[in-house]
């Protein structure tokens, strides 16, 4: 079951990469212009030292990326600038602050985040072991991540992964909070307002270790903001998306997501932050992909999405996007 | 070289492989057929218009089952035969022997998707590739699709596109003014009918597809006046309850794609006219496509992820 859930990240990956190669991401409305290039650069880095390390993933990806539709590519697109352009927020509203990327695949994020932020104290990427380090071997045996990221690794037979003073990867399962939080308490600063985000975690994790988690990082960190981003299965009556995306990945790939149809709509999918108590306040915002589009994608930017491929069909991107959903729940403990 | 059709369409209806050879002899015979049809075929009533196909060749079985079939009914089919689902050779084909055997129980109208250059992004091409190991099947099909017509009228009431309108056209004649056997183009006339979709719009305005126009209800009244029409039936727009009238009944959408791309999870529909113009509503949903030993066909390598993980 594990496996599986760890193979999800090739299709992370694949998305991310047919996006890029169509010319959507990265998105000139969010990004420097002296951040194109590079971000460019260090995904087709991961990914040719990843052809050196696994053939058979290479040449997966490879496929997927040679026939990537539209609707996969906006909504790609999407997810990637809408949580980018909050982490940006909150590393700009803040002093010092760290990162926690739950269930990170190979998400590389970090890169351009620690370069550009050095208010960015810490940067945790955790994932399953075999995960974790597969990610290790690519970052190591790439030169541009072990410059730029510092990696030091002192004593790399015994299987030590790469890190530096600002970067940990960290292998373990999410599942099991106990020794979550151990790995957090020693390695992060519970004073310090801390970024926790989970793209395509939460959905795969069952309902009781994935609220758990919830409660103890809020209750670990004095201040902190959640990005998560997750399908929801609808909760409209004649709505069978869910149900039929179920019934699809279970057939096609024995893959299950046990709270897709619990967490159906964006009420009940945020209301797992409402951590009711007088000692800490939150303040949840909850938006689907679809709203995201209609209204923070400028003009100019839609016009330059419509010109990379053609769109065949609105109404199937309208049904997809309303199916995702990213949440911002922030919180703050008493004094 | 000679054509058994009957035999085709058997094998065709079981997903089977056809050889390349008996392909191209059916392309060249459509091809022959269709170069005769105008621009705006005429169609009698009673008749089914069926909207998108897209390659879900069980639901068209389906929809032959639930419209009374070919041997009875007379048909016209919107265009977005091809493309997004995994039979969009056979759904093809398919059409295309129906045609030959019962010419004039079935109107093909060319969709957005009939084109070399959508078919190459949207999965034909991909399609005809994996099931031959070389592309001379898609190019044969893609010159089957220069001929197919733009339109049609039933009973000098009804226009039937697969898009809808353009600024550049007023009247039927200018369709049937237009030099159709040619790759659709960018813009201009014959894209727009292809491309554009009725929306709350004052007037003409871009459309967010990024080929075709939007166009509103005055758009549409100034039509059926001037070509004496009372329906605009049309394709192309996923209907999540099968169609969707608009503008006071003077334009319909009908979406014959149940549960599109085998994850949207909505009904089709067909719409059948009687003598009297009645329009009748049919339903249907998707079937999960099974053997002949009653087993669920999974389409095995499935080119595409389907979801964001
Ligand atoms: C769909 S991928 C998303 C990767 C990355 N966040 C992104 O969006 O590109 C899901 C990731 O979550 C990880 N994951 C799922 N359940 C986990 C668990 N219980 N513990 C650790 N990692 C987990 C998987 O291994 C996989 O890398
Ligand atoms: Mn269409």
């Amino acid at each position: 079951m594990d496996r599986i859930i760890q193979q999800t990240d090739y299709d992370a990956l694949s998305c991310k990469l047919a996006a890029i190669a169509k010319g959507y991401l990265p998105a000139p409305q969010f990004s420097d212009p002296n951040e194109i290039e590079s971000y460019k650069l260090i995904h087709s880095a991961y990914f040719n030292t990843l052809k050196t390390h696994s053939r058979r993933i290479y040449g997966k990806i490879n496929k997927s990326i040679s026939s990537s539709f539209p609707v996969m590519n906006i909504g790609t697109y999407l997810r990637t600038v809408a949580l980018d352009s909050q982490i940006e927020t909150f590393l700009q509203k803040n002093d010092k602050v760290q990162i926690i990327n739950l269930g990170c695949g190979s998400d590389l994020r970090m890169f351009q985040l620690l370069n550009k932020y050095d208010n960015l104290t810490k940067y945790l990427d955790l994932d399953f072991k075999d995960s974790i380090y597969f990610k290790n071997d690519i970052l190591w045996n790439t030169e541009l991540f072990r410059d730029t990221l510092h990696l030091e690794r002192s004593n790399e037979t015994d299987g030590e992964l790469a890190h530096s003073d600002r970067y940990k990867l960290i292998s373990c399962d999410l599942k099991d909070t106990t020794n979550t939080m151990t790995i957090l308490q020693s390695l992060t600063d519970s004073q310090i307002p801390t970024l926790v985000i989970t793209e395509c975690l939460l959905c795969y994790m069952p309902q009781l270790e994935s609220q758990t988690l919830i409660n103890s990082i809020i209750s670990f960190y004095r201040v902190g903001e959640w990005l998560s981003y997750d399908p929801i299965g609808g909760d409209q009556p004649n709505d069978r998306f869910g149900l039929i995306m179920q019934t699809n990945l279970r057939e096609s790939r024995n893959l299950e997501m046990p709270t897709l149809m619990t967490f159906n709509s964006k009420e009940s999918y945020a209301s797992r932050w409402n951590i009711i108590s007088n000692d800490i306040k939150t303040n949840i915002d909850i938006k689907d992909m679809w709203e995201i589009f209609n209204s923070d994608i400028e003009p100019t930017e839609k016009q330059r999405l419509k010109k990379l491929q053609f769109l065949d069909e609105f109404e199937e991107l309208k049904v997809m996007q309303t199916h995702y959903v990213l949440l911002n729940a922030q919180w703050e403990h008493a004094l | 070289m000679s054509l058994d059709i009957d035999a085709v369409i058997d094998l065709l209806k079981q997903g089977k492989h056809v050889k390349e050879e008996t392909v191209y002899t059916l392309c060249l015979r459509s091809q022959e057929l269709l170069m005769s049809e105008a621009n705006v075929t005429h169609v009698d009533t009673p008749v089914t218009i069926c909207g998108d196909i897209h390659g879900q060749l069980h639901d068209l079985l389906t929809l032959f089952e639930k419209s009374g079939g070919v041997e009875k009914t007379r048909y016209v089919f919107l265009g977005d035969f091809v493309d997004r689902g995994f039979y969009s050779l056979e759904s093809f084909l398919l059409l295309l022997c129906y045609k030959l055997r019962y010419p004039d129980r079935i109107t093909l109208i060319r969709g957005n998707h009939e084109t070399r250059q959508i078919t190459k992004v949207y999965g034909f091409y991909d399609e005809i590739m994996r099931k031959y190991g070389n592309c001379n099947v898609w190019r044969y099909c893609c010159e089957v699709f220069d001929y197919l017509s733009l339109g049609a009228i039933i009973n000098n009431s009804i226009f039937c596109v697969h898009g809808g309108l353009s600024p550049e056209i007023n009247t039927l004649d200018e369709i049937r003014a237009i030099d159709r056997k040619q790759e659709v183009p960018h813009e201009g006339a014959m894209c727009d009918l292809l491309w554009s979709d009725p929306e709350e719009v004052d007037t003409w305005s871009l459309s967010p597809r990024g080929a075709g126009f939007l166009f509103g209800k005055s758009e549409v009244d100034k039509f059926l006046s001037t070509n004496n029409v009372e329906l605009i039936a049309r394709a192309h727009q996923l209907v999540m309850e099968g169609y969707k009238e608009m503008f006071d009944g003077g334009l319909v959408t009908v979406w014959s794609a149940p549960n599109y791309c085998y994850r949207c999870g909505n009904v089709a529909a067909v719409l059948r006219i009687e003598d009297d113009l009645q329009r009748n509503y049919t339903i249907f949903e998707a079937v999960q496509p099974q053997d002949g030993g009653g087993n669920a066909i999974i389409p095995t390598k499935k080119p595409q992820m389907d979801y964001f993980l």
